[in-house]
Formats: C-alpha cells, sequence, structure tokens
C-alpha cells in the first residue's frame, strides 16, 4: 500500500504566449495508507488534473507529489500503478481478457492467467472473457477496465470519474461492485467524481474542490462502517451529508 | 444485371456500326480469350505484368511501411522524410521510366514504378495511421509504464493496420499502373507491351482484350485487399 503527500501543488497551462490559465492552486492532500479518497468537484474545477499528477502523465508546475517518498514516475516504472478512465480506455483489438492481461505483458511480466480469471469472475466477466470490448455493453466495459487496473496487484489505485459514462442504476450497481473488489483487498485509492452519492458511498474521506482555480475547500470524512449497505443512501445521516456537500459543490 | 445490360448495349451499338471501327463487340473480345494463340500470349503476359505489379507491391509496402516507421520514431526526421515522400511522388512515373530503363534495366522497370508509387502510398497511409490511437489510450498504457517500443507494439501499430490496408487497398490499382507504364518502356513481355503492339498494328480485339483483362486483375487485387480490410475493421471497432 501507498501513502500519497500533495503540497503545495499548483498547475497552470499556457493558453498563448502571454496568458495563463491556473488550474490547480496550492493543494494540500494527504491520503494514509489503504485510504479511499474521493476527489468531488465541479467539472472543470481540476480534479482529474490532480489525478493526472499522481498518475505522472502531467507535471506539476509548483509544489511536490509524493508517494511512499518518491515521485509519482517511479510508481509508474515499477508498474505498481493500477488506473481506470471514464473511457474505459480498452484496446479494441483484444479480447476482454488479453486487455485485463495486457499490464502483464507491459510490465514484463509472465501473464499470471490464474489472476486474470480471478479479477475476471470479480468483475462478473468469466463468461465474456473472450469477447471484444465492442460486444460488451457499457457497463461491463467499465468492469473490465477496473479489473485491468488491478492485475499487477498496484499499491496506489486511481479512478477518474469510471463511471461516468454510465446511467443512474448501472452506475449504482457499479459502486456496489467496486466496494466488494475494494474490500477483497484494500488498497489506497484516488477516486474523481462529480457524483455526491457515490463519493459519500465508496470513500472514507471526501475532499471537496472549488471551481477554477482548483483549490480544496472542504474535506469530510464519512462515517459509515463498511461493508456499506446501498440502504445507507436512504439514512437520515447520508442525506445531511449529501446536503451538505452539494451546497459546497454549488459554491 | 446493370453489367448484362451494359453488354447487351455494348454489343448493339458496336454491332450498328454507329461507335466506329475501334471499338470491337463483346463478343469479337470473348473470341479472343478462347483462341488458344492469344490466351496463352494474353496468359504469358499477364503473368509477367502480375509479377512485375507483386513484386513492386511488396518491396513500396514494405519501404513505405518502414520509412513511416523511421518517422514515427525519429519525430526529427518527420519533416524532412514527408518531403522526401512529396518529392518522389511528384515526379510523374512517365519521366522516370526512361531513367530507369537507361539507370537499371528493361526487366526491372515494371516493377520500380510500381514500387515507388505504392511507396508514397503506404507511407502516408502508415504515417497517419500509426497516429491515429487516441490519446486516452496512449495514457492509459503510459500510466501501466509503457516505454516507446511497447507503445508501438501494442497500441500504435495495431491502430494503423486499418489505414495500412485502404493504403494496400488503392496500392494494388497503383502497382498495376505503374507496372504497365513501366512495361511501355520496353520491357520485354507483360500486358503493357501486348496492349502497346496491339494499339499500333490496329489489332483493336486483342488490345480491348489485354486492356480488360488489366482491369479486372487490377479489381480482383482491390477486392481481395476490400475483403481483408473489411475483416479487420470488425475487429477494430
Amino acid at each position: 500500500m501507498a501513502r500519497v503527500e500533495i503540497k503545495g501543488v499548483s498547475k497552470s497551462y499556457a493558453l498563448n504566449r502571454r496568458d495563463q490559465v491556473l488550474a490547480l492552486k496550492g493543494v494540500d492532500l494527504t491520503i494514509a495508507d489503504g485510504e479511499f479518497v474521493a476527489l468531488l468537484g465541479p467539472s472543470g474545477c481540476g480534479k482529474s488534473t490532480l489525478l493526472h499528477l499522481v498518475a505522472a502523465l502531467e507535471e506539476a508546475s509548483a509544489g511536490s507529489i509524493l508517494i511512499d517518498g518518491a515521485a509519482p514516475a517511479l510508481l509508474r516504472d515499477q508498474h505498481r500503478l493500477g488506473i481506470a478512465f471514464q473511457e474505459h480506455a480498452l484496446l479494441p483489438w483484444l479480447s476482454v481478457r488479453a486487455n485485463v492481461a495486457l499490464p502483464f505483458k507491459i510490465a514484463g511480466r509472465a501473464v499470471d492467467h490464474a489472476r486474470v480469471g480471478h479479477l475476471l469472475e470479480l468483475a462478473g466477466l468469466e463468461g465474456f472473457a473472450e469477447a471484444r470490448p465492442g460486444q460488451l455493453s457499457g457497463g461491463m466495459r467499465q468492469r473490465a477496465a477496473i479489473a485491468r487496473s488491478l492485475s499487477l496487484e498496484p499499491t496506489l489505485l486511481l479512478l477518474d470519474e469510471p463511471f461516468g459514462s454510465l446511467d443512474a442504476v448501472t452506475r449504482r450497481r457499479m459502486n456496489l461492485e467496486l466496494q466488494q473488489i475494494w474490500l477483497e483487498r484494500t488498497l489506497t485509492t484516488l477516486m474523481v467524481t462529480h457524483s455526491v452519492d457515490e463519493a459519500l458511498f465508496l470513500a472514507d474521506r471526501v475532499i471537496v474542490m472549488s471551481g477554477r482555480p482548483g483549490e480544496i475547500i472542504e474535506t469530510v470524512a464519512v462515517p459509515f462502517p463498511r461493508p456499506r449497505r446501498p440502504d445507507i443512501m436512504r439514512s437520515e445521516h447520508f442525506h445531511q451529508l449529501t446536503d451538505r456537500l452539494t451546497l459546497l459543490l454549488e459554491h | 444485371m446493370a453489367q448484362l445490360c451494359i453488354l447487351v448495349a455494348w454489343q448493339l451499338v458496336t454491332r450498328s456500326g454507329v461507335a466506329g471501327l475501334t471499338v470491337p463487340t463483346p463478343a469479337s473480345v470473348i473470341r479472343v480469350y478462347l483462341q488458344p494463340r492469344f490466351a496463352a500470349l494474353l496468359y504469358r503476359s499477364a503473368m509477367a505484368t502480375v509479377s512485375s505489379a507483386a513484386v513492386g507491391l511488396a518491396a513500396g509496402a514494405l519501404l513505405g511501411s518502414a520509412t513511416a516507421l523511421v518517422a514515427y520514431l525519429l519525430p526529427h526526421l518527420r519533416p524532412g522524410l514527408d518531403r522526401l515522400a512529396v518529392t518522389v511522388n511528384a515526379i510523374p512515373a512517365i519521366v522516370l521510366g526512361p531513367i530507369f530503363i537507361l539507370l537499371v534495366s528493361r526487366e526491372l522497370t515494371p516493377a520500380l514504378l510500381a514500387a515507388i508509387a505504392v511507396f508514397f502510398l503506404i507511407y502516408v497511409a502508415v504515417s497517419s495511421g500509426l497516429r491515429t490511437a487516441s490519446a486516452g489510450l496512449s495514457a492509459m498504457l503510459a500510466t501501466f509504464g509503457a516505454g516507446r517500443w511497447q507503445l508501438l507494439r501494442y497500441l500504435d501499430l495495431p491502430s494503423a493496420v486499418p489505414s495500412f490496408l485502404s493504403g494496400l487497398k488503392v496500392s494494388v490499382t497503383a502497382a498495376m499502373i505503374g507496372a504497365i507504364v513501366g512495361e511501355w518502356f520496353g520491357a520485354p513481355t507483360g500486358l503493357g507491351i501486348v496492349i502497346l503492339n496491339t494499339m499500333q498494328n490496329f489489332e483493336i480485339p486483342l488490345m480491348w482484350a489485354a486492356v480488360l483483362l488489366v482491369a479486372s486483375i487490377s479489381l480482383a487485387g482491390y477486392g481481395a485487399v476490400h475483403l481483408a480490410e473489411r475483416l479487420v475493421a470488425r475487429r477494430f471497432s
């Protein structure tokens, strides 16, 4: 498991020769070993940018990000990073099984067929292992992408709106399944979402970000014990937290 | 059905003599194919043309793909290679023919002209194909720790396959044109030679038989690659 320390991180993009846009401003965030943190914010608030910085896809303009005391690129190069994007990003010409096995090949390791089979089962895809992504529903594709993100037993899992493109019902079911997968082997997770329900249902801590420039405006600890059942979403406490977070988002 | 109508109309028009002497009736063209002497000549010539076109197609496809890969792996060479490809393509085959005849040989000129035409088409197709992969997929591979070669092997190369095949599809006809033009400069044999000689000797039905044979071969090659392309397209969507 990994501990993530984000200190004073800012990120700006050059629009043209003179103008810059500040996407993130002075973000401080520490994610403990085995903690599930949800980043909540309006679209365009830089939450995905922050996740990209942790994934070493981009570099911070200022501040530092350390994962277990080292630069994010090190974790990536050691193939210890798991990631799932909003767009499933499965290779269309490979079967679901081959897609889930891909990280092994990239890491130059022998494919652990037992693990791939187990992940497919966990994601409820055992009957579709030989299908290609184009033959699956949106929900199944996302499950395959999440299975793939776990194949190398990452120490840090990054989820970038993994269910953002799904309908509300499928999304809720996915949340339940993700919790199940996550409980099987707790690992440090950073999830970006704009769904208040999703954040509260899954995370230990919800970080609320403001619109551009992205700043952390609130941190809410989620008190519900795990495993969380869907009916907690109907509890008074859940509603109170939902209202509070929704209000913060409208800020 | 439409083809049959055209054939019947063609027969009627040419039989009536409206089209003059230079357009034969389809029946007389078919008779050419049935005469053993002509059939043997056409077969021999077609084999020569097809093998020139095939060699040119293979060489051009190989060279075009390799050059596109170099441009992909060494991005700073890319503008130069683009210019080279465009320049090669800008020189008409008809101008290169005499140069190759003198520089290389009569036998090899058809294949060379075919290869040059194919080289450009495949270079353009593959180098654009290597850039079709979405940014999302590259980001995914990068976060799993993929290096440049793995990005090529697992993402960009497979992504370029459909584009390569559509390039190959048009290359088949380009290779045939290149081979025929190359033959006109004095290759020892080939359908291009048959067309040239029959035109000069006013052997109209034989000339048409050769022309139709060239068209059929081009279309068959085009169709074969098109079929492969469709099969692949199904896998890639």
